[in-house]
């Protein structure tokens, strides 16, 4: 069963149901107040100003509350085209907003000690085709480029790849029950808005670096051959290093800590938006996709988890802040 | 964490996974007295290996000067410190080392240098001791000193780089021992370049992946020395296969060196990696800083080297360094000759011991000239 609660304060009942009514048709103690005198005139004044303002943090609240769900991520039926990179949407505004609450990776070595991030605010739309999740998180760092010492932020949401009574291990799965993620990088992000103006990573990272020489660049016939040659990792074919693909997110599968992997598709589109110190990232996936990722269905219920690493504090890999499985509802469209 | 048997500490200690030492392990001696820090061998590394967008500061072979000179910056002081006291009973470390050390919830001590810590690959080079004050004159035992430290990747047997790995992409060869890193399957979480205490796995910004020193294993597979081997114009290094001790082989050039005559040691032993790069250590440098950096066998093994010139099979050895580009994995004296032999005992080439030596008189009568010497 559904439960969901309502945050102090918002107006969602009226939202689903008629406009709120105006504050000051409940005060009629205000317009009376040339005929008081005295103290009472005074109190009656301190009571006005109080209401005006009571009036105010209420109308701004009925603006911008969200419905809070904190017992499952609710997908909310959507038609048309999803939101699915655009995290700032007014779309995400129709579905409950799920607080996930995140614990630090113990379990395996290297394991983080120090917290990060604590919460991860979820939204998810679905289009019956689609779904999207809206994922936001206090940083107050926007970490992109890694280098030595300095990682990306990241994201990710983890699903299982059977659901049911079969539900894997909620720490990266577990050996004949897999899990499926879509890992969103802000690097990879930031690959794609560098490429348009022709920057790649390493003059991002030193934009006034002059560099003597490079072999590649003295054979314009061989260049590419010759670069992928002085690119191990290019060179071996790791989809890490993200040189083909457009998306931000990848995605992966997993049979417990250490063997995350590539997956054979690759549909998941994703944006993120780090904005007054808090990052928005939309991911979004289909939700039929092929075999050995999890499939989705309208009205099933399933899991989610998600992970948080923040760059800064030079979280990656098994040092992140993750949570456990969370219920996932795809609800049918009215 | 396992139990293993670690020589150069004298005692077994912990590691994350059990013994399973290779078929052979790839080994070489250092002769830093003879190292004139021309950089030739990081070069010949830098233009073979890492010449690539992302690689621009990643040096696989680095030479070094101590005790002040560091690449990446500080990076073994800053181990060093963290480690705590390192002492030794007789050839025993009573210490800890880095996974013995290991803090709450990490698979080793390590730290990570930061992208700065890598900007200044020459810095403090050539630097000394102390200042050269006025009316000093040179004298024994050298007030001022300094030395040069050149380093690959030690492909170590217990190798830290390896051990932290979460996703398993560090693997150690079982031909030949050499520590690799996948590239196929790294992604990046800088697990290695935390943990190496040599600081020998470097990140690439440009891949997103880490790299680090292959020991040219296509001219190993090939017979052949390393590029940074063979192009050393001081002819310092020689490479081979090093055994432990107890199948140690008189005929092998790097047994000989490092288990027969204790000569050749282990760069930070302390650390419990037991690295495969050994160095015959600098005859100037005090013994304190000595056993500091190379263990207590030091002191002893200068003694040996300063001798060394005079005993014929040692003579002959130093000779066969920077003598081929072969691999040499046997050899043996005959007569003022040493004999490089490859893998089934057959001759590689033989080098003179002693290079003769001509002496001529300052006078030249013929021309009735005082000769001048040009070098």
């Amino acid at each position: 069963m559904t439960r969901v609660m309502r945050p102090f304060f918002t107006c969602a009942e009226h939202r689903d149901t008629e406009a709120p009514r105006p504050i000051w048709e409940d005060m009629p103690l205000c317009l009376g107040v040339s005929v008081v005198r005295g103290r009472a005139r005074r109190a009656t004044r301190r009571l006005c100003i109080a209401s005006l303002a009571f009036a105010v943090v209420i109308t701004g609240a009925c603006r911008r509350g969200p419905a809070i769900d904190t017992i499952q991520i609710a997908a909310v039926a959507a038609s048309g085209a999803l939101p699915t990179d655009d995290p700032l949407s007014a779309l995400w505004d129709r579905a409950p907003e799920h607080p996930a609450a995140l614990l630090v990776q113990d379990i395996v070595e290297p394991k983080l000690l120090q917290p990060g991030v604590t919460r991860v605010d979820v939204r998810a739309l679905h289009n019956g085709e689609w779904i999207a999740f809206r994922l936001g998180w206090a940083d107050a760092t926007r970490s992109m480029l890694a280098q030595s010492g300095v990682t990306s932020d990241s994201v990710a949401i983890q699903f299982p790849v059977q659901a049911g009574s079969q539900v894997p291990d909620p720490a990266m799965g577990e050996v004949g029950k897999a899990v499926h993620l879509l890992y969103w990088k802000a690097l990879w992000q930031d690959d794609a808005e560098r490429a348009v103006r022709g920057q790649d990573r390493v003059s991002a990272l030193y934009p006034n670096a002059a560099i003597d020489h490079y072999p590649f660049l003295a054979n314009p016939a061989a260049k590419e051959e010759m670069a992928r040659r002085y690119a191990p990792a290019d060179a071996a074919g790791n989809p890490i290093t993200r040189r083909a693909s457009t998306s931000p997110v990848q995605e992966l599968v997993a049979e417990g800590y250490g063997t995350t992997t590539a997956a054979a598709t690759q549909k998941a589109l994703g944006r993120g938006v780090w904005r007054d110190g808090r990052w928005l990232v939309a991911i979004a996936r289909p939700l039929e996709e092929g075999d050995g990722v999890a499939r989705l269905t309208v009205g099933q219920r399933t899991f989610v988890a998600v992970a948080v690493w923040d760059g800064a504090l030079r979280q990656a890999g098994a040092r992140k802040m993750r949570s456990v499985w969370i219920p996932l509802v795809l609800h049918a469209a009215r | 964490m396992a139990r293993v048997n670690n020589w150069q500490i004298g005692r077994a200690m912990d590691y994350w996974y059990s013994d399973n030492r290779p078929t052979r392990q790839f080994g070489a001696v250092f002769d830093i007295n003879k190292c004139i820090a021309c950089q030739t061998c990081t070069l010949a590394c830098k233009t073979t290996w890492t010449s690539g967008r992302g690689q621009e500061f990643m040096f696989w072979n680095n030479v070094e000067t101590k005790p002040y000179g560091y690449y990446p910056l500080a990076w073994d002081v800053e181990l060093l410190d963290a480690l705590g006291p390192q002492t030794w009973d007789g050839t025993k470390y009573t210490g800890r080392t880095v996974f013995e050390a290991a803090p709450q919830g990490e698979r080793v001590l390590g730290w990570t240098p930061q992208a700065i810590d890598y900007a200044s690959p020459n810095i403090g080079e050539d630097e000394i001791t102390g200042s050269v004050d006025q009316g000093l004159a040179l004298g024994l035992p050298q007030q001022i000193w300094m030395f040069y430290l050149a380093r690959i990747c030690n492909h170590c047997t217990y190798p830290a780089c390896l051990a932290s790995c979460p996703r398993s992409s560090i693997y150690k060869r079982q031909e030949d021992g050499i520590v690799v890193l996948d590239q196929s399957r790294c992604r990046g979480y800088q697990e290695c370049v935390r943990a190496c205490p040599y600081k020998k796995v470097y990140f690439n910004p440009s891949t997103g992946t880490s790299e680090k020193c292959i020991a040219c294993f296509p001219k190993i597979e090939e017979g052949i020395q390393p590029q940074c081997f063979v192009n050393c114009i001081g002819k310092i290094r020689l490479q081979g296969w090093v055994n432990p001790p107890e199948r140690a082989r008189e005929d092998n050039p790097i047994d000989y060196l490092v288990h027969v005559r204790k000569l050749a040691l282990p760069l930070y032993p302390q650390f419990g990696l037991e690295p495969n790069v050994y160095y015959v250590p600098p005859v100037n440098v005090p013994d304190p800083f000595l056993v500091q950096t190379f263990g207590p066998g030091a002191p002893a093994a200068v003694k040996t080297y300063r001798n060394a010139r005079n005993d014929k099979t040692l003579a002959g050895l130093f000779a066969l360094f920077g003598s081929t580009e072969r691999t040499i994995p046997f050899f043996r004296i005959s007569g003022d000759e040493a004999i490089a032999l490859d893998d089934d005992h057959r001759e590689i080439m033989r080098v003179p011991i002693y290079e003769p030596v001509y002496i001529r008189p300052a006078e030249d009568p013929t021309r009735r000239i005082i000769r001048m010497n040009t070098t």
